[in-house]
């Protein structure tokens, strides 16, 4: 994805650059950590970016991150595949904390001086072409023509991608779905043609059209319709190219069923199903491209939205508002403060936090009397109602959202957790006890969405922590088999999962994981909140890896910890860069790397404001800006 | 054999010939390659059967020796079939590197390495990505048949896939574009039209119905084509796939009518109104619950969507199709064995269980039966459908609670290109890649290797399947 020359390495230290302590995981254990997909190696980091660095290089690669100060390696020692070697913990313990003091890792620290900063340059990244999601179409055909069905979960499942569903380069198109495309618009054209009043909400010329006025009413619909869906106006001849479809139709049939042949065409015609970018000349330097005034209203819409663009975008495309980077601000600005930007939100967290399987997690009755399917379900409404009334209603900021006093139960869900006070089936806000929890991840649905069995796995939740919010992606060790302990062999979690730090081999990870993990060991595997197991004090002490003064004695210390870490606030900007821009960034292209730099300080200068976020979403140099045609 | 209104396109029939040897008297008499009617004839259609979570080794193995193998309890309900099947042990899946259940899932049909979990691997070295069915297909099935592949699955997308095509449920990929997996088919009732529905003959309405459907696809097809042109190469080749797709579709309706065929019976599509073949999908906008409805109607779903993929097969619609019974969550109940758990819990979630994957195994054994049957019970003009065809059955891990990948539980049946049936194959840990190529060399594809090709040694020799 590398098109262009590192632009004075000025990308070299970013937030990002902090992945580099990531060697120290490389180095003692058998395992992938891949942060991206790396298909450049722009920092000439020689050896680490091999798919499978043996034996000594590991010691190589913690040294690598140890010396990422001003090496503009740190990013190619972040993207290593896969490291076979077996070298000591202990060099990836030194690795590590030289990483950590060099790109000033902790929530303290200042971040470094950024090399992204030269403003002159303009880094747009990629534009691949995007084919509209399940959701996007549901929302495109209910403005477009007013169809509520949501017809297109119909359509076979989407690849997960990006982790959000929409990620433009893992959108193939089987047979069946391509099938599934001319069946919705043989479905839905028909019913928008049903009757006379259905055929005249099209233009009021169709409700009872004579042989004489058919043709150009027919022309009046597709001249109407077509631009709408196509979300542009139309080139010459492409109305006369549907005008001679509705006439080669009408001739062995009736004026509805040629009007719903337009209508078909049109619904799976790619200018409809794919957002189709050719871009102008930028005018104040020509040798770059923006997005025209309506591709630009069509990114917006989609991006706050996931629907086409409403009258007001298109009128502002209309009269040129969208080529400014304040034209699209003003816009976004009033997108943002829209409803229909928080079922956007909502689509987000689900694709980032655990938390659709909460409602399908089984668990032994005896073990956990109280739980059920109801109650995940009553969780997953708790957080959903949480996140919602934080970002738009509440204080809005990330770190705000991860350490609140405060959630939403409604009266079971209050009686389950232990909450007393609370009546009815309505959902309200009420203080939490803040010497047990704090936020968002210390709710119900993360604890019980982390766990899958009837025995809590730190692991797992460290994992959950490092990769959902740290952005770290670490992966299941290759060819490593991967047990979870016997649950009988030890009373508590910490000394069922102790082999880990006894045996070097899996140290290196673990390392990381485990003190992540441990903390939330005072949840149990449906949500409740311990200070015990089979009788044991749980010590639920841990650590924030790599972070200076990182050690915390339980989870209420961890949640504050995560809330002031660097990693994890710029790890948030840079997972909605990927759903909003329907990518996986990539961490070994330039451009991308400095939209997410630009990003993340954005976000800090916003006081890590989400809606503020949004904002800024399309204020980069890869929104408002085109890159090449791929 | 008479047609109604039946026309087969100049292309396909060229296809044909050239490709295949159809099992069909009027096709046969168009063979013109003397050579191939002296070497065993070809295989005509490939089945591949998945089933999840792999199984009780001691339980699974046979005893006995190579020509007369005693089944265990869990192939024991294949007794009635064993002469049409081959039990294939002790092979490893040596290319599933990646997650422990993901990567069984990527490698059972390609041979390829998946390397990340929850994802692709961006580039797989030296591998062809794509599945052994659609290898097939593009064979023997693309443009001759109106449908290339049939891909089914029941009880599919559980658990954490949430309701996303990924390598925790995706078992076919396109033989034509790289690294892209095929989301199968779910609904029953869809299933049976896209099959069946055209069968009757053709009334005038109907044609005029076709007759406007070409017209809008034809129309489609140029606004693709226009775009595309447009495009960079990358962007293209989205297009043109597309396209391709279209295309297909297209080709599916040059056909007015469908060729009157003794052996093509189509089955009763039953009520399957209490089996929600979408529980699980899009569970992100409306949270599924626990499905009981669902899961007891799957061996009923599961028996319907074997009699309707005999039938594509019998009916000419298609020659290649798999068969997906659920996913590698397999987060379904199995109410009708009274196992309330689902089972992933069985096989290691809730501490490995053996008489409860062993009973599973066995249901399963008893579902396999029933398609075998079904296809041996096809008469295709003087022999039957089974002995023409190769049916590949596996799963992606062998051992519940380790995830182990050595002594893979495979099952081969049907006699296709001159398989040996009747036998049990011990191999002493070659890889399953081995079988992959041999089973694409009975369809006259003579490639030496498949899939990561560090991992295929060749085609299987000590012994052979044929």
């Amino acid at each position: 994805m590398e098109r262009k020359a590192v632009v004075g390495g000025r990308w070299a230290r970013t937030p990002f650059a902090l992945l580099g302590v990531l060697a120290s995981c490389l180095a003692g254990c058998s395992t992938t950590i891949v942060r991206d997909a790396p298909s450049g190696d722009p920092g000439g980091s020689a050896g680490a970016t091999s798919p499978s660095a043996t034996g000594g290089s590991s010691g190589a690669l913690g040294g690598s991150a140890n010396g990422a100060g001003g090496s503009s390696s740190v990013n190619g020692g972040a993207s290593a595949g896969q490291s076979t070697g077996g070298n000591s913990a202990s060099s990836g313990g030194t690795g590590s904390s030289g990483g950590t003091g060099a790109t000033g890792g902790s929530g303290t620290t200042a971040p470094p001086q950024s090399q992204c900063a030269d403003q002159s340059a303009v880094m747009p990244g990629r534009a691949p072409l995007r084919r509209l999601t399940k959701v996007e179409y549901n929302n495109t055909v209910r403005d477009l023509l007013g169809d509520t069905t949501q017809p297109a979960y119909a359509l076979p499942t989407e690849l997960s991608g990006n982790g959000f569903g929409n990620d433009a380069d893992q959108q193939p198109v089987p047979e069946v779905l391509a099938e599934g495309y001319e069946s919705l618009a043989a479905d839905i054209a028909s019913r928008m043609t049903a009757s006379p009043t259905l055929l005249g909400a099209l233009d009021a010329c169709a409700s009872n059209p004579t042989s004489a006025s058919e043709s150009s009413c027919a022309r009046t619909i597709i001249q109407k319709f077509v631009p709408k869906a196509y979300r542009r106006p139309l080139a010459t001849g492409e109305a006369d190219d549907y005008a001679a479809l509705y006439q080669s139709v009408r001739a062995n049939d009736t004026f509805a069923s040629a009007i719903a042949a337009v209508i078909e065409a049109v619904l799976q015609s790619p200018e409809f199903l794919y957002r189709v970018e050719f871009g102008v000349a930028d005018a104040a330097n020509p040798s770059l491209k923006r997005p025209t005034g309506y591709e630009m209203a069509t990114r917006l819409s989609y991006f706050f939205w996931k629907t086409m663009p409403d009258a007001e975008l298109t009128a502002a495309a209309e009269r040129g508002d969208l080529g400014t980077s304040s034209g699209v601000r003003a816009q976004a600005e009033r997108l943002v403060a829209d409803a229909k930007t928080r079922d956007t939100v909502r689509f987000f967290f689900e694709g980032l936090l655990p938390l659709t399987g909460v409602t399908d997690e089984a668990r032994d009755p005896l073990q956990y009397p109280s739980f059920s399917s109801a109650i995940g379900a009553l969780m997953l409404t708790e957080t959903r109602t949480y996140l919602d009334y934080e970002v738009f209603d509440g204080p809005g900021t990330w770190s705000g959202i991860l350490t609140e006093p405060y959630t939403f139960v409604n009266q079971t869900l209050a009686t389950y957790y232990g909450i007393p006070g609370v009546t009815g089936d309505s959902f309200q806000k009420v203080p939490v006890d803040t010497t047990q929890r704090l936020g968002l991840l210390t709710q119900g649905a993360i604890m019980t969405g982390t766990t899958v069995t009837n025995f809590t796995n730190p692991v797992r939740r460290g994992a959950f922590i490092l990769n959902q919010l740290m952005c770290r992606n670490l992966q299941v060790p290759i060819g490593l088999m991967v047990t979870p302990p016997d649950p009988y062999s030890a009373a508590t979690a910490r000394e069922r999962y102790s082999l880990h730090s006894k045996n070097s081999a899996c140290a290196g990870c673990h390392q990381q994981l485990d003190p992540m993990g441990f903390p939330f060991e005072n949840y149990d595997a449906v949500g409740l909140y311990r200070t015990t197991e089979n009788g044991e004090t749980i010590d639920a002490s841990g650590a924030v890896p790599d972070m200076d003064d990182g050690e915390v004695s339980g989870p209420l210390e961890l949640i504050q910890k995560l809330a002031q870490n660097d990693e994890v606030q710029a790890c948030f900007a840079s997972k909605w860069l990927d759903f909003g821009y329907g990518q996986t960034l990539n961490g070994g292209s330039p451009d991308d790397v400095c939209t997410r730099e630009a990003l993340a300080a954005k976000f800090r200068e916003g006081g890590f404001n989400v809606k503020n976020l949004l904002v800024e979403l399309t204020q980069t140099d890869g929104f408002l800006y085109l890159g090449a045609q791929e | 054999m008479t047609t109604n209104k039946f026309r087969l396109s100049r292309r396909a029939v060229i296809r044909g010939a050239g490709t295949i040897a159809i099992g069909l008297p009027w096709l046969e008499c168009m063979e013109d390659d003397v050579k191939a009617q002296a070497a065993p004839a070809t295989a005509q259609r490939f089945v591949g059967v998945y089933q999840p979570g792999g199984t009780v080794i001691d339980k699974w193995r046979p005893t006995g020796s190579e020509s007369a193998p005693v089944y265990g309890t869990i192939l024991a309900p294949l007794e009635p079939v064993k002469d049409k099947l081959i039990v294939v042990d002790g092979l490893e899946m040596k290319s599933a590197i990646g997650e422990q259940h993901q990567s069984g899932m990527v490698a059972f049909l390609t041979g390829a390495v998946q390397a990340v979990a929850q994802k692709y691997s961006a580039s797989r070295p030296g591998a062809d990505s794509a599945s052994l069915d659609q290898i097939i297909a593009s064979k023997i099935s693309k443009n001759v048949k109106p449908m290339a592949s049939l891909q089914v699955a029941v009880r599919w997308a559980t658990g954490k896939s949430h309701g996303l095509l990924s390598p925790i449920n995706a078992l076919n990929f396109e033989d034509t574009t790289a690294n892209a997996p095929m989301p199968p088919r779910l609904e029953p009732s869809e299933i049976w039209t896209a099959l069946f529905g055209r069968l009757s003959p053709m009334t005038a309405t109907m044609d005029e119905a076709l007759l406007r459907k070409k017209s809008i696809l034809d129309f489609v097809d140029k606004r693709y084509t226009a775009l595309a042109t447009r495009m960079g190469a990358s962007d293209r080749a989205k297009l043109e796939d597309h396209l391709d797709k279209i295309r297909e579709i297209e080709n599916g309706l040059t056909e007015t009518g469908m060729p009157v065929i003794a052996a093509c019976k189509p089955p009763t599509l039953i009520d399957t109104s209490d089996y929600n073949a979408k529980s699980g999908l899009n569970s992100a906008d409306d949270g599924s619950l626990k499905d009981t409805q669902t899961d007891q109607a799957i061996p009923k779903v599961g028996t319907l969507m074997m009699d309707m993929l005999v039938m594509a097969l019998a009916c000419e619609r298609t020659a290649v199709a798999t068969l997906q019974w659920s996913d590698s969550e397999a987060k379904h109940t199995f109410p009708w064995l009274n196992l309330s758990e689902h089972h992933h819990y069985y096989q290691h979630d809730g501490g490995f269980n053996a008489p409860a994957c062993e009973k599973i195994a066995i249901w399963y054994s008893q579902m396999h039966l029933h398609l075998l049957q079904s296809m041996a019970a096809v008469d295709m003009g003087g022999h039957t459908l089974l002995d023409e065809s190769v049916v590949l059955f596996g799963s992606e891990i062998s051992d519940p609670p380790t995830h182990k990948k050595q002594n893979m539980p495979f099952l081969v049946a049907g006699n296709g290109g001159g398989l040996r049936t009747g036998r049990w194959l011990k191999y002493s840990g070659g890889s399953h890649s081995n079988l992959l190529v041999s089973i694409l060399n009975l369809f006259g594809d003579s490639r030496s290797k498949f899939g990561n090709t560090q991992y295929c040694d060749g085609p299987l020799t000590s012994p052979s399947l044929t």
